[in-house]
């Protein structure tokens, strides 16, 4: 359907995307992930002409859209878009958002377009929200608007750059919702997006992008858990984890506290979860305090959506000895709490080093 | 964590709010305390505003109980609830401290 090849974009002297070749095929879910200032969002303003490529070619169904004779206005209706901001007209209501380019564009009748709205307000939940005005809508609701209004032009491919990005951890999932029912319904897509386990669940294929190039890609097994390149790795590792180096008995908890908080806002962990997980950690901590300075605790939380498993592992070095068994323990308290907020507790001496892991209770 | 207290009749009210853990158990046990090395023997704890407990916090607590018994005295908990009654329970302590769902209720109770 959309067959890119060697595409480039300069800003200046500035190489953004440099010799770019894939193909996106009608029907594929294709995510794009990697750090940010990599060049996803210009890849995606590229193939719908927000940005002009330096070089390469971009042809949709064998038409060369780089071409000067291409109806731009046309290809912008054929592979429409969703930004992170919305971008609704606030002065129109949300009937008047989904009716106006079908009206203006398409030609067809006012009473047919808001028929037609109607049906797509309904698809993502919000036929009742018609006659409201943006400002009145939450940003998960005004994103969802933007995808039925992106739908209301009937577009062959919908390119998504990072549709939640600009939501509250609440409001994401109702429009990553909407973004899976339209993957089965399916819809082509290509999807720029931080979100690692929708990624996961939604795609055919997964491109990952590093230093403006498509740096690997695969099926969202081979990326997520067999990449084979160093910097795929890297970025998949740190994306799906949270890892903490503590060596000193001084330690910041309330820093710490604020990363764990952040890594499970990422992951839209619930606020009991988070709480459970505040409390674990510092239960630990008090427990390894006294040990600290001569002794290095990695302390590392993996979260696996798709399996619903939210792991805690700490590594020690020292002697071989199970931290939490220790005899000079002051009492059991921190223990009970332990033990009540985990589901199970392993421990392990591996390559030198105790390792506890725990799996925690949701 | 917000440690406020007021005299009610002949016992003191400590009013909580924010978090009891590691950082703060050390501040709060120096209050408690300075209370009843300063002649006080009956004290109400009021949890309503307090969002956090670990152990470290339960351990203050424990000191309290133990200054207070030295001295003949006595303490009752109000307004226990959410995620600090989840860790008493987790510890067992609600059957450790007398614990009431006011602090009227709390104060009747040491009367």
């Amino acid at each position: 359907m959309i067959k890119i090849e060697y595409l480039s974009k300069k800003f200046g002297d500035l190489v953004v995307l440099k010799d770019i070749s894939t193909e996106i095929k009608t029907g594929e879910v294709v995510t794009i992930i990697g750090p940010s200032g990599t060049g996803k969002s210009t890849f995606l303003r590229c193939l719908n002409l927000l940005e002009t490529p330096s070089g390469g070619s971009i042809t949709i169904n064998g038409v060369d859209i780089l071409d000067k004779k291409t109806d731009v206005a046309q290809i912008r209706q054929k592979m429409n878009m969703v930004f992170q901001s919305f971008n609704l007209f606030s002065h129109l209501s949300v009937m008047e958002n989904l009716t106006l380019g079908p009206i203006k564009l398409q030609g067809i009748s006012e009473q047919e377009a808001q028929a037609k709205a109607l049906e797509l307000l309904r698809l993502v939940g919000l036929a009742e929200k018609a006659g409201n005005y943006p400002d009145e809508l939450s940003g998960g609701q005004q994103q969802r608007v933007a995808i039925a209004r992106c739908l209301a032009m009937e577009p062959e491919i919908i390119l998504f750059d990072e549709p939640t990005s600009a939501l509250d951890p609440t409001m994401i999932r109702e429009v990553l919702s909407v973004i899976r029912r339209l993957a089965k319904e399916g819809m082509t897509m290509a999807i720029v997006t931080h979100e690692m386990d929708f990624a996961r669940d939604v795609s055919n294929r997964v491109l990952y992008m590093d230093e403006g190039l498509i740096y690997e890609e695969g099926t969202p097994e081979q990326i997520f858990e067999h990449p084979q390149k160093e910097k795929t790795r890297a970025f998949i590792n740190r994306i799906l984890s949270y890892t903490r180096r503590i060596s000193s008995p001084d330690y910041d908890l309330y820093a710490i506290n604020a990363e764990i908080e952040a890594f499970c806002e990422k992951q839209i962990l619930p606020k009991k979860t988070r709480n459970n997980l505040l409390l674990l950690v510092e239960e630990l901590l008090q427990i390894y305090a006294p040990y600290l300075g001569p002794i290095v605790l990695d302390i590392t939380i993996t979260y696996s959506e798709k399996n619903d498993r939210l792991e805690l592992i700490c590594e020690s070095t020292g002697e071989q000895a199970n931290p939490i068994e220790s005899a000079s323990l002051a009492d059991e308290l921190g223990l009970m709490i332990i033990r009540n907020l985990t589901e199970s507790i392993d421990y392990q001496w591996i390559n030198g080093k105790n390792r506890l892991q725990f799996l925690i209770k949701k | 964590m917000d440690l406020h207290t007021r005299t009610e009749g002949n016992a003191i009210v400590v009013t909580l709010s924010g978090r009891l853990d590691a950082v703060t158990a050390p501040e709060f046990e120096k209050s408690i305390r300075e209370l009843i090395d300063s002649g006080n023997s009956r004290i109400v704890v009021d949890f309503d505003q307090l969002d956090y407990i670990s152990s470290a916090g339960l351990r203050g607590l424990l000191l309290m109980a133990k200054l207070l018994n030295a001295k003949g005295g006595q303490s009752c908990l109000a307004n226990v609830k959410g995620n600090v009654r989840s860790v008493f329970d987790m510890c067992g302590f609600c059957s450790v401290f007398k614990m009431e769902n006011s602090v009227a209720e709390a104060l009747a109770a040491i009367a």
